[in-house]
Parts: structure tokens; C-alpha cells; sequence
């Protein structure tokens, strides 16, 4: 327990198959997501406190053997085959006790945090978000750096005046840094 | 005086380049550490930093003890885990019990939960205020006496309107939706300077636009002498002749266990609303009052999203430009909220390949927020073995304002052109068309079918006028033990119905100003 916390044995198998069954697949995605979200799940599990790790630990043997009770199947979680693992997994996520789903409801969204942070998925899904971040830092600093007299002014409350776009607002400032203020504002 | 490091260089903002002087890390330090100060403060969030820095600029020689670590700004990298890990308490694994699970988030780092905040800045409600006044006997907290606070705390956290055009398209949406409806809405002011939409506030701001404490407060208080010491988990307070006199507590070196002792003529718990009580019940303290961990008032909130025909792109802009303040004498906000694709994929209720194809429509999908007042108060109490046990349940009543909140956002996004709506109702998670709505009414959702989420803890150790209603009073001094003073989310004397930050360094401010009063006169 505490920050040397690993998955072993049997709780690593269970581990395994329910973020084999919660990972997002795509038939144009090419990548089995399985292992590198069960590390970086266990990564994030570390820093919880024991007392959430033993939670944990709780909910896989829960859903291992308790699980079949939601159907379909009577095998336990780790030996059924994954749509099963998906359905049951459903089930009790959608239960109508909470406590019950809590079940499932921390993994699932350990599990998602680890998958859809990954630049592969995000880049799958459209989003380049390491490259908009670090566009938005030089621009940030560009625009400090700019002579704070021509910084765009701070507009007052809602209701008077348009909002404008994204994107004009983006050339503006981007303008703006590079010394092109009054293009940029005309 | 101060056990190391006693002068520094001036410190313009402390989380860009390299770790100022005044931080202490256990790095910095051998053995246990004794240390003696005029003041110490145990937090370094919205209280505890604003208190420090007030006490500092007064004179008195302050020291901040941080459990949490320094991180530059430049460490605040884009994975969301890795993140949470690093600035939040448990990672993030924080859920209060109830009729349903709320699972919240506390920052745990230096600058506290203002790392991680949205960045809303709203003084308190004038109504409010006067309730405080009328209701819990504490006429310093009238419009009138928090004035110039208020005006400081915006000053100094640069609370300003969003730059034109910086929103982005979750934001637009909201506001096609309201504009088209005739709702009102108020543009926010967030603690910012010149944001420029990254959204990730709740990961840390990666530019450093939002002036969290490490930013504005805690500038102020090493430019002032103070110290701040990280990686120090207060356990003790230590009292004296019946009056706190210092804290104890551990260090977490990752070399050997450690301890500090820090001797102070005053002790100011800024731990945040789970912590301080906590932190009180463990020491026995307060007990008399029977107020510590009671009164827990949370403004708890739903999610809600909806898809639209083009892209939004939630990925670009800023968490919460404006919000719909039309039904706020009902007690309820309606807010965009652009977030990160990692949380959005918490939002859904659906996981494995339903969840995948929802999300392959995420640059589509607009989110977004509802906020309620709330009547019901919830409770926390330290169970043995240092368990922490958090009880809080979303009353039917507020539950009937999360209902018709609900249907209005719902019928906002399709005024907005959405093509289907997403509820966090279990069994209605998704609103197809305008008639659908009226579904929420015929079959209302129970507390127990909806997955709610809070960012707003607050009133576990309330202010108030007189010593059998509340834990601490007008001054923030603990009615049951003198010298120990409490300046954080936990001493508001009720729920506020707005982002709490700039109310909880509101009466931080009073409270300092009035500690240093005193302590200059003895
Ligand atoms: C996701 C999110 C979004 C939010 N958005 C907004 C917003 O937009 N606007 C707004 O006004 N508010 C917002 N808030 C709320 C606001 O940030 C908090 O209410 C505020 O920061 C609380 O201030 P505090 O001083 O009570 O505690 P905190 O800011 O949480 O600071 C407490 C500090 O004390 C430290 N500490 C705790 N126990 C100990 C101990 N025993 N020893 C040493 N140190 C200790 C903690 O590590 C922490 O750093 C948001 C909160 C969250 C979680």
C-alpha cells in the first residue's frame, strides 16, 4: 500500500480485464490500449491514499465475483470474454443504487483520465492539445512582452457590442505581438 | 527567528523559472526543524496566502506551512493523471457519502485549490451579506466593512473580464443559446491576465495567465520577508495555558522521516473546509461549541453537454466566460465550461466502446454546468486511524431546482442548435429533441439517478457573532481556544451561491488586518 503500491496476481489479472473492457477501441484506431492504461492506471493508483487503494483492490474482487449476479455469464469478470465483461460492467454502472455503481464508477474514470490523455487518442479524436498549448504560451509571452499601451482593451460587461470570433481574436493577437497593432485592430 | 534563509531578492511571481528563496523545501533543510515566529499560517491556498501576506506586510515576522510541493509553471504538463497526482489531495480520489456519491477535489500544493480553480472571481451577493449581518450577528461582513477588501483581493488577483474573442466556441455556443432566448447573462471576471484560452485551468494554468496565489498573494508575502515551507503536514497544535502557542508536525522528506515545530505568538489554520475541521476534531478542539464539521454547505453542481452540428472545439478557449444569471433568484446558475477531452470523458456515463463513440464527436460537443444553492448541510468528522468521513445528501427539493435547471439548459443548448443534449440522469442520459424535455418533469429524476460534482467547500468551521453559534468569531479567533485563529472556505457563515475564492480572501483580509492589530498592541 501507499506509494510502492503495485497490482499483482490475481487483482492485476481482474485489473487487466476490466480496463481491457473499458478502453476506447475504434475500428480505424490501431493501437490495443490494454497495457500501457493498466501502468498508468497503477501510476495514478500510487498516489491515492490506503485507504483508497484498499477500496480498489475491494471493487476488482467485488466485480470479479459479484459481477455474474448482474449477468450475462456466470464465469468471474477475468475469465468471461469482453463483451460480457462490457455488458455486466454496464449494468452496474447504471444501477440504480450508487453505491453499487461506485463499483465501477472510481475505475472508470481512473481508466478514461489515463486513456484519453494520451496524445494518440487525443490526436485520433482531433485534438492536438500539447501543440495548442505550447502555441498559446509563445503567443502569451509575445503578448506581454508587446507594449502594454496597445494591448486590446478589457471590454466591458456582456450587452454592449459584439463578441467577436476565435479566430479573429487569434490573428489579432497575433498580429499584435509581432508590432502590427493597428493593422491588426483596423 | 526563522530557522534558515532570511533574506531574499525581490519576487515578482514565484511559479515561472526557478524556485524563489523564500520556498523551503525539505531538500533545503537537515534534521527536524524548531522555529520560531511571530505568526504561522498552515495552508498557502486562497486564506491562508492572503493572511500571509496582509500579517507580513504589517511587520510581523509570518511563516507559511504548505503540505503540498512547489511546482513551476512549466511543469504543468498536459497529462491529466499526472497532474492530478501532483497538485490534488489523493490524487483526486476524493468523494463525499450520501443518497449519491459527490466526488469533489482539493489542490495540495503551494497556492492551494487556487492552482486548480476555474478562475471566477464574484464578490458575495449583497443579500447574502446582509444575512451574515441580520442572521449570525457579525455586522464587520456588511457590504459596507468588506468594500475595500474586496477591492484589494481584485486588485491584487487582477480579477478582470476575459480579453475580446479569448472564450472560444464552448462559450459562443452557450451564449447563441441565451442570447436566442432572451436569458441574461453576466460576463465574468476571472483572476486573469490576458488568458488565452489553453483551458486547463483545473490541470494548472500551463501560460500562467490565471493569477492563482502563487502568482499574486504569495509575491507579496516574500517581497514581505515571509517563508513558506513545503511538504509540511500540520498534525498538532500545540497549546499552552489554554492558548494556542504552535503547531507540530511531520515533513515529508523522501530521504527520512522528520518533524518540525513551529513556536508562534498566533496560529492560523487555512486548510480549506475539509481539512481545518478535520484538523480540529483530531485535537480535540472546539468541541464545546458542537459546531466543527457541521454546516457543510457545498453548492453542488450537475454537468450537462450537448453536440452540435459544427465543431465548438472545447479544446480552445476558456473555462467559463459567462454565466446565465437569469434564474438566480431561484438559487440556480446555468454556466458553459470548456474542459479538458480527459474530463469529458468522465462526464458521460458510458465507458469502453459506447464511450468511445461518444467521444469521437468531442470536437462537436459543447459542456457545460448547472450550479444550485443549497439547503441541505452535510457533516465531517475524523473516524479513527485518521480516516476522514464526509457526509453530504442533495435534498429532494434541491434536487427539483437541479430538475427544471436541467430543462432549461436543455432547452438553452437546443435554442443554441444542438442536435441531441446530455444529462448526468441515469435514466435519461440523453435528450434527443426539444420535446424530450419535457420527459425530465413526467418522470423526475431521484437524487440517487444523478452524478454530481462540487468544487465549492465551504462553512464547516463558521464565523459567527456569538460563541454558541459558530467556531470562530468576527475576528476569526476560535471562540474555544484564544491565539488560534481560522481564515479559510471553512469559517463562511453560510452558502453563497457564487464562486467562493474572492469572499474566502475577503474575510482573510479582515481577519488578518485584525490579528495584526492586535498583535502590534501587545
Ligand atoms: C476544480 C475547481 C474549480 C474551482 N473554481 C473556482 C472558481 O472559478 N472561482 C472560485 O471563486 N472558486 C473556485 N473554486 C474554489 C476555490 O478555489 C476554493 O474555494 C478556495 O481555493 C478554497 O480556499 P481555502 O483557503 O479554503 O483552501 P485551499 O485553497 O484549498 O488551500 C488549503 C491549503 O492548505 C493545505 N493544507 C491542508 N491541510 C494541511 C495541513 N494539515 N498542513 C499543511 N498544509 C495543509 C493544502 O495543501 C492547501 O494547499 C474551485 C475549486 C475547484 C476544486
Amino acid at each position: 500500500m501507499g506509494p510502492e503500491f503495485v497490482l499483482r496476481g490475481y487483482p492485476r489479472r481482474i485489473a487487466r480485464a476490466v480496463v481491457d473492457a473499458m478502453v476506447p477501441r475504434w475500428p480505424e484506431f490501431d493501437v490495443d490500449l490494454t497495457d500501457d492504461v493498466l501502468a498508468d492506471v497503477e501510476r495514478t493508483l500510487r498516489g491515492y491514499p490506503p485507504i483508497i487503494q484498499v477500496a480498489i483492490l475491494g471493487s476488482l474482487f467485488g466485480l470479479e465475483f459479484l459481477s455474474p449476479l448482474f449477468g450475462p455469464g456466470l464465469k468471474p469478470l477475468s475469465r468471461s470474454e469482453r463483451h460480457i465483461a462490457i455488458a455486466r460492467l454496464e449494468t452496474i454502472a447504471n444501477h440504480p443504487i450508487p453505491q453499487i455503481r461506485m463499483l465501477v464508477m472510481l475505475l472508470k474514470v481512473t481508466i478514461s483520465f489515463a486513456a484519453y490523455s494520451r496524445p494518440d487518442v487525443e490526436a485520433f479524436l482531433g485534438y492536438r492539445r500539447r501543440e495548442w498549448r505550447e502555441t498559446r504560451q509563445a503567443l502569451r509571452a509575445r503578448l506581454l512582452a508587446a507594449d502594454p499601451a496597445k494591448l486590446p482593451a478589457v471590454p466591458a460587461p456582456l450587452a454592449d457590442g459584439r463578441v467577436v470570433t476565435p479566430a479573429e481574436f487569434l490573428s489579432f493577437l497575433a498580429a499584435l505581438a509581432d508590432g502590427h497593432a493597428e493593422q491588426a485592430a483596423g | 527567528m526563522n530557522e534558515r534563509v532570511q533574506g531574499h531578492g525581490p519576487v515578482d511571481f514565484i511559479a515561472e523559472e526557478q524556485k524563489p528563496a523564500a520556498i523551503i523545501t525539505p531538500a533545503d533543510t537537515r534534521g527536524d526543524l524548531f522555529i520560531t515566529a511571530d505568526v504561522v499560517v498552515v495552508g498557502s491556498g486562497a486564506g491562508g496566502a492572503t493572511v500571509a501576506a496582509t500579517l507580513a506586510e504589517a511587520g510581523l515576522r509570518v511563516v507559511v506551512l504548505e503540505e503540498g510541493d512547489w511546482f513551476p509553471t512549466r511543469e504543468y504538463s498536459a497529462s491529466v493523471p499526472s497532474m492530478l497526482s501532483k497538485l490534488m489531495r489523493a490524487g483526486g480520489a476524493t468523494a463525499m457519502m450520501g443518497r449519491s456519491p459527490v466526488p469533489y477535489l482539493e489542490g495540495k500544493c503551494v497556492g492551494g485549490t487556487t492552482v486548480v480553480n476555474g478562475g471566477m472571481c464574484w464578490r458575495t451577493p449583497e443579500r447574502v451579506l446582509h444575512e451574515w449581518v441580520s442572521e449570525r450577528g457579525l455586522p464587520e461582513l456588511s457590504p459596507r466593512g468588506l468594500e475595500r477588501h474586496f477591492e484589494e483581493v481584485e486588485t491584487t488577483i487582477h480579477a478582470r473580464y476575459q480579453d475580446e474573442g479569448s472564450q472560444g466556441g464552448v462559450n459562443d455556443a452557450f451564449k447563441r443559446g441565451a442570447d436566442a432566448l432572451g436569458w441574461k447573462l453576466s460576463r465574468n471576471k476571472r483572476n486573469q491576465k490576458h488568458c488565452v484560452g489553453s483551458n486547463d485551468c483545473v490541470t494548472g494554468c500551463p501560460s500562467g495567465a490565471k493569477q492563482s496565489t502563487q502568482y499574486s498573494w504569495l509575491p507579496r508575502f516574500f517581497n514581505a520577508g515571509g517563508l513558506l515551507y513545503t511538504r509540511c503536514r500540520v498534525k498538532q497544535i500545540v497549546t499552552e495555558r489554554g492558548r494556542a502557542t504552535g503547531v507540530r508536525g511531520v515533513l515529508a522528506d523522501p530521504w527520512q522521516p522528520r518533524r518540525f515545530t513551529v513556536n508562534a505568538r498566533a496560529v492560523v489554520l487555512a486548510c480549506g473546509a475539509i481539512q481545518t475541521p478535520l484538523l480540529l476534531q483530531r485535537n480535540k478542539i472546539g468541541r464545546e461549541c458542537g459546531h466543527v464539521g457541521r454546516h457543510f454547505t457545498i453548492h453542488p453542481n450537475i454537468k450537462m453537454s450537448a453536440r452540435f452540428s459544427s465543431p465548438v472545439e472545447n479544446l480552445q478557449g476558456t473555462h467559463q466566460a459567462w454565466q446565465c444569471i437569469e434564474f438566480r433568484d431561484e438559487g440556480i446558475l446555468l454556466a458553459p465550461g470548456a474542459i479538458p477531452l480527459a474530463f469529458m470523458s468522465a462526464i458521460f456515463p458510458e465507458f469502453g466502446p459506447r464511450l468511445a463513440e461518444r467521444m469521437r464527436d468531442a470536437r462537436y460537443i459543447a459542456t457545460g454546468g448547472i450550479l444550485v444553492d443549497d439547503h441541505s448541510e452535510g457533516r465531517i468528522r475524523a473516524l479513527p486511524f485518521g480516516v476522514p468521513w464526509i457526509q453530504y445528501d442533495v435534498t429532494d427539493a434541491d434536487q427539483a431546482k437541479f430538475v427544471r435547471a436541467a430543462a432549461l439548459m436543455a432547452e438553452l443548448y437546443f435554442a443554441a442548435g444542438a442536435e441531441e443534449v446530455y444529462t448526468p440522469f441515469h435514466h435519461l442520459p440523453v435528450i434527443a429533441t426539444p420535446d424530450d424535455i419535457k420527459r425530465l418533469y413526467q418522470r423526475p429524476p431521484r437524487v440517487e439517478d444523478t452524478e454530481y460534482f462540487t468544487a465549492h467547500l465551504m462553512g464547516t468551521c463558521r464565523m459567527h457573532g456569538h460563541a454558541r453559534g459558530g467556531v470562530v468569531g468576527p475576528d476569526g479567533q476560535a471562540w474555544d481556544l484564544p491565539g488560534l485563529y481560522l481564515a479559510d472556505a471553512s469559517v463562511l457563515p453560510g452558502t453563497i451561491g457564487v464562486n467562493p475564492q474572492v469572499t474566502i480572501m475577503a474575510i482573510a483580509r479582515l481577519v488578518a488586518e485584525k490579528l495584526a492589530d492586535r498583535l502590534r498592541r501587545v
